[in-house]
């Protein structure tokens, strides 16, 4: 075996590919995308609807990065669109109705994400439910409690310049009259956070195993019951944080909706390379994956297509994300 | 316990069967006490009114988890399929009976379009309900410009449809549901597609050696529930009036309700559709039961979301136990 | 060689219906490599588990490092410094090497996993062993050697002091087994001891110092590599007097017409060039050793799994078979070798399960004629003697031999006229075995033909009319069973191929 001559070799490839790998490809898909957008409408090139970009793509993006977790156990979480809505409401009847500080009502919002989370962990891991099926129960769960918890009305949460509106500011200051979209830098930094958490820590780790060879994982002697339900906590943490996005962004916050986000963000994850029978993903693939939901969903209008034209695409391109994994998966076999 | 189990009876109709029709008569007794002017035939036409399109639904979706697979798309594409549909009747002028039509085929398109993907591709099939949940969605936004429906009233000539459910207070519709129940019970029971959908479920990889086209068998599946899902559309669309684009999901986790509890298996292989007939009239009285106890529908999604948990947890405790 | 560092005395260990160890006794010292041989069911790998705390032993006594011990699951084994490297790999496709290596007990840095520390220790594993492979490349990018490297480096990881290969090298290239010789020198001078699992003869000359030979379950003797023969081990591995009277001659006319003809198939490493004929009326063996590729040649012959080339003709004209679906409509039946995932529907009915394959048959316009496909399930029960109360009993209730039944059963309404049997007996008792041979004969003087692939030599000499051995996934013999012994199989069967 000509050992001296291969290794080297094949570190280079390892790096073609990373280059050429499907993150890179996507990365520039979104910018053939705002690209093609702008040529097709002069208001699109505006930096108001740059800005609207970004302000859609905070929450879809927080639930990408947690939803990844789950998604590369080889499951997923199909509650974290009602759920986030629901965690918004909850919080937001706290402070407008029971006068409590803004920051404890985003705390609720977050805490209550986790709550849900750790439930799809037990029911998937603990008791092996099929994890699509556990997330859609409780992705009606959240709704009816969201619901509940408003007593059935939107929640308005303090809107800007109001008392308590401090935290419409996490995403967006105002300097001299510009809006500066500190959101994304915000979103950067978790991804960055939750990229080491995948990559350098034994939550990560046990993730990636558990959805490479479940079984392999349990002989190794990890405790795979308690990583499997960190998976589902942290999609249930993240769907919390996008609910303090989402709430931060939109003026209002509607019980019953919700329902239809968990597939941009899955999808935007899909699209970001994460397989969909598990095993492989990366935080900042998911990330871009969602510009590319975001830039569909922003920019169809503008070109003359009506806003649901967007959940068709969304759909479709979903599909053909998975059918390309699927076929390279199947070209990687023969 | 075990020797009323034996009783050959018992067995011929099954014991799970008999139990979920106590507890459905139970329950009716217990809304009926608990709640005022619960009782009588208003009430329980309109919980039939609801099983109805949620029995075929339920119906439809029996076929696809006796694969072994899902499909949660089911409630957007009757959503789809009523709204489309009647859209061609109220704006382009179709005869009703084509507009009812036109619904089935939607269905079989989504079925087709569902099926192809999960037998021929191999895409899992959450993954394909979560697109076409969207698509269905998009779609009759789209076609309808994002306005309600409302179909014709039974007062006016087009609106013979509604015959479809009740006519005077005789309920027709309950009728047609349980003779359609029966022909899937054939279908699932008596015939080549049904033999080699269960199969399929609980051995995919032994029937294809056996020499049977798996995949043409599967995707068959999926095209029977989505004509089902069509059938639901035209009964949803006789028992309430207007139609809202982008509702529907509701309606899955309540059909797929149905169908676990009546004692089809989610890993497939396993199905009865008389017990899903029964665990939809079960879903059904629920609904009804908790609207009329002064609770929100938010309730009902809740409710609904741990009936499922728990019935698709007792079919994994009961797996565990036989093997 | 050095002292003995493992001594296992009178082992004993029974299944419900199966002795699988009898009072076997089997040593290793520190320094050598010791190999380990038998047939296919001798009791090799069984004997490892006793070892690795996979089962217990009902009796017998382990003497490790002085002490006697009982491990209760392969950790407590690992601990104490006895590792296993499988032969399945259990490895993380996802995950780079030294991920793998030290899955379940990463260093810890902080909050984080230190993989600068875990890469460098693996390196530090590799150069022990003397390979040279990136700690941190993905697993899946690594050659299927490369990857057993990585479990070898696993299990020294773990401080071993004992090394079971088993069956290292069934699935490496010559120069990946090369490199494994390498390495199991170099453990070898690091005082370890190693116990060698193969079936390749030419292996175990070259690299074990001792062999130990095991036969049904039973220990045979232990031999000095350098002292013996291939012939003297073969000897040992089939000692035993075949009871059952082997065919004496072909029960095929000589001008019996060919029904089956198979040319230079090719299908990935385990099918290369393979081509026989197969005539009517006759029984043709498939003997060999475990993975020598008779299974993925019947696969891929039935269509089950894709092949690159070759020609099947049946009945002298052309055929393409692509899916089990082809196969069966120019009537081939595959009975496989593992019953439950591949034969039968364990939750369906005998009857539901007789007529999978010809379902279309038993049709009344629509429907399926119910009374047809009991008429005809229950015809087949009584010329099968399946027993069975009824034939609306769930298959899962049957025992082994009679699950086997209703596959053939299958076969046989579907009116197969070839059928190729993978280890028809495989967990059937004796009785149930000698009436599935009686019905193969039955069958071959009905005029249907039948590939059989067993590994059994009994199984082999007493039904076969000809034998065709493979070895590693080439044909290596083909011979009538008037000339056939079982030292002649086996060696064609452990042919060193050069």
């Amino acid at each position: 075996m000509s050992n001296n001559v291969s290794a080297p070799a094949l570190k280079k490839k390892s790096v073609v590919s990373k280059l050429g790998g499907q993150k890179f490809i996507v990365f520039l898909v979104v910018i053939a995308l705002y690209a093609f957008f702008c040529l097709m409408s002069p208001d699109f090139r505006k930096y108001s609807t740059a800005m609207s970009i970004l302000d859609y793509s905070y929450y879809i993006a927080l639930m990408a990065i947690g939803v990844t977790f789950p998604l590369i156990t080889g499951g997923v979480d199909l509650s974290i669109g009602t759920g986030l809505i629901c965690y918004s409401l909850a919080g937001g009847y706290l402070v407008l109705h029971c006068g409590w500080p803004t920051g404890a009502g985003l705390l609720v919002s977050v805490v209550f994400g986790i709550v849900i989370g750790i439930l799809n962990g037990v029911l998937v891991a603990g008791m092996n439910l099929p994890p699509f099926l556990a997330t859609l129960c409780t992705c009606m769960i959240t709704r009816g409690l969201g619901s509940l918890c408003s007593q059935r009305f939107g929640i308005s949460w303090p809107t800007a310049g109001s008392e308590g509106s401090w935290f419409r500011t996490i995403f967006k200051i105002n300097v001299n009259g510009t809006q500066i979209p500190i959101g994304f830098l915000w979103i950067l930094i978790l991804v960055l956070i939750m990229a080491f958490v995948l990559n350098h820590t034994k939550v990560g780790r046990y993730t990636i195993a558990i959805g490479s060879n479940k079984e392999a994982t349990i002989l190794s002697g990890v405790n795979v019951k308690f990583y499997h339900i960190m998976a589902y906590a942290i999609s249930g943490l993240f769907a919390g944080l996008a609910a303090i996005a989402y709430s931060a962004v939109f003026a209002t916050v509607q019980p019953g909706t919700g329902a239809g986000f968990e597939l941009e963000a899955i999808g935007g994850a899909i699209i970001g390379g994460v397989s969909a029978t598990g095993g492989a993903g990366s935080i900042e693939g998911s990330l871009i994956g969602v510009f590319v939901i975001c830039l569909l969903k922003t920019g169809l209008p503008y070109i003359g297509l009506q806003a649901n034209w967007q959940q068709i695409i969304t759909g479709m391109v979903l599909i053909a994300a998975v059918l390309v994994d699927i076929i390279k998966r199947k070209r990687a076999k023969v | 316990m075990e020797k009323i189990k034996q009783n050959p009876i018992i067995k011929k109709i099954g014991f799970n069967r008999i139990v979920l029709c106590c507890v459905l008569l139970l329950m009716y007794v217990l809304f009926s006490v608990t709640c005022n002017n619960f009782a009588g035939l208003p009430r329980i036409l309109s919980a039939l009114n609801y099983a109805y399109f949620l029995g075929f639904l339920s119906l439809g979706v029996t076929f696809v988890i006796a694969t072994g697979g899902i499909d949660f798309s089911i409630g957007p594409v009757m959503f789809c399929s009523a709204l489309i549909s009647g859209f061609c009747l109220t704006h382009y002028g179709m005869p009703v009976l084509l507009s009812l039509l036109i619904s089935i085929l939607v269905g079989i398109i989504f079925g087709c379009f569902n099926g192809y993907l999960v037998a021929y591709w191999s895409v899992p099939p959450f993954i394909v309900s979560m697109a076409s949940m969207n698509i269905a969605k998009g779609v009759a936004s789209v076609f309808t410009k994002t306005q309600s429906v409302s179909w014709p009233q039974g007062t006016t000539a087009e609106g013979w449809f509604r015959k479809l459910v009740k006519m005077g207070d005789f309920p027709v519709g309950l009728v047609i549901f349980l003779a359609v129940a029966v022909i899937c019970s054939i279908i699932l029971n008596k015939t080549r597609a049904g033999r080699y959908i269960l199969s399929l479920g609980s051995n995919k990889e032994a029937v294809r050696l056996s020499g049977v086209n798996v995949k043409k068998w599967e995707m068959l599946s999926y095209i029977i529930c989505g004509t089902l899902v069509g059938i639901a559309a035209i009964f949803y669309v006789a028992a309430y009036t207007t139609v809202q684009p982008g509702y529907g999901d509701q309606y899955n986790n309540e059909a797929i309700a149905g169908c676990v509890m009546g004692g089809t298996s989610m890993a497939g292989g396993l199905a009865s559709i008389g017990g899903t007939v029964i665990g939809v009239f079960i879903i059904a009285l629920l609904q009804e039961g908790i609207l009329a106890l002064g609770f929100t529908k938010d309730y009902q999604l809740i409710i609904t979301g741990i009936i499922v948990i728990v019935a698709v947890y007792a079919d994994v405790v009961a797996r565990r136990r036989k093997n | 060689m050095g002292d003995v560092i493992l001594t296992m005395k009178g082992i004993d260990k029974s299944f419900p219906g199966v002795h699988a160890l009898d009072q076997v006794d089997f040593e290793v010292k520190t320094g050598e490599v010791h190999a380990l041989m038998g047939e296919n069911g001798a009791g090799k790998s069984t004997l490892m588990k006793v070892l690795t705390g996979i089962y217990t032993k009902d009796s017998g006594t382990i003497t490790y490092e002085g002490k006697e011990v009982e491990f209760h699951n392969t950790r407590e084994a690992q601990d104490a410094g006895i590792v296993i490297v499988h032969q399945e790999l259990n490895m993380l496709g996802h995950l780079t090497v030294a991920q793998n290596i030290f899955i379940g007990r990463e260093f810890k840095k902080g909050i984080g996993i230190d993989d600068k520390k875990m890469n460098e220790e693996a390196k530090k594993l590799f150069d022990r062993l003397n390979i040279d492979i990136d700690p941190n490349e993905t697993m899946s990018n690594l050659t299927v050697g490369k990857q057993q490297m990585c479990e070898i480096a696993k299990a020294i990881s773990h401080e071993a002091k004992v090394i079971i290969f088993d069956e290292p090298s069934a699935a490496l290239t010559e120069a990946e087994i090369e490199e494994l010789f390498k390495i199991i020198r170099d453990l070898r001078k690091q005082n370890l001891g190693i116990v060698y699992i193969s079936h390749r003869m030419d292996e175990i000359k070259v690299i074990t110092d001792r062999v130990t030979v095991m036969r049904d379950g039973g220990y045979v003797g232990t031999l000095i590599t350098e002292e013996c023969t291939k012939s003297d081990i073969i000897n040992m591995m089939v000692g035993r007097v075949i009871y059952e009277d082997p065919k004496q001659k072909s029960m095929v006319a000589p001008d019996a017409p060919v029904v089956l003809k198979v040319e230079h198939l090719n299908a990935g490493k385990m099918v290369q060039d393979v081509s026989f004929e197969l005539k009517k009326g006759e029984i043709l063996g498939f003997s060999g050793l475990m993975g020598a590729g008779r299974t993925e040649t019947a696969r891929a012959i039935f269509g089950a799994d894709p092949k690159e080339s070759g020609d099947i003709y049946v009945n002298g004209e052309k055929v393409i078979i692509n899916s089990p679906e082809d196969a069966v409509n120019h009537g081939i039946g595959y009975l496989s070798e593992d019953r439950k995932r591949y034969g039968i529907v364990v939750q369906k009915t005998i009857a539901e399960n007789s007529t999978m394959a010809c379902l279309e048959d038993y049709m009344k316009g629509l429907f399926i004629d119910k009374k047809a496909e009991h008429d005809v399930t229950q015809k087949y029960v009584d010329s099968l003697a399946t027993k069975t109360p009824s034939v609306d009993q769930l298959v899962v209730n049957l025992s082994g031999g009679n699950q086997q039944k209703v596959v053939i059963a299958k076969w046989l309404v579907k009116n197969c006229d070839i059928l190729i049997f993978d280890e028809p007996t495989r967990g059937i008792d004796v009785g149930a075995k000698s009436e599935i041979y009686k019905l193969m004969n039955k069958l071959t003087e009905e005029g249907k033909s039948i590939i059989m692939i067993s590994s059994e030599m009994t199984e082999i000499l007493r039904m076969s009319d000809r034998i065709v051995i493979m070895c590693e996934g080439k044909k290596t013999g083909e011979i009538g069973i008037e000339e056939a012994s079982q030292e002649l199989i086996m060696n064609m069967a452990t042919r060193e191929i050069s």
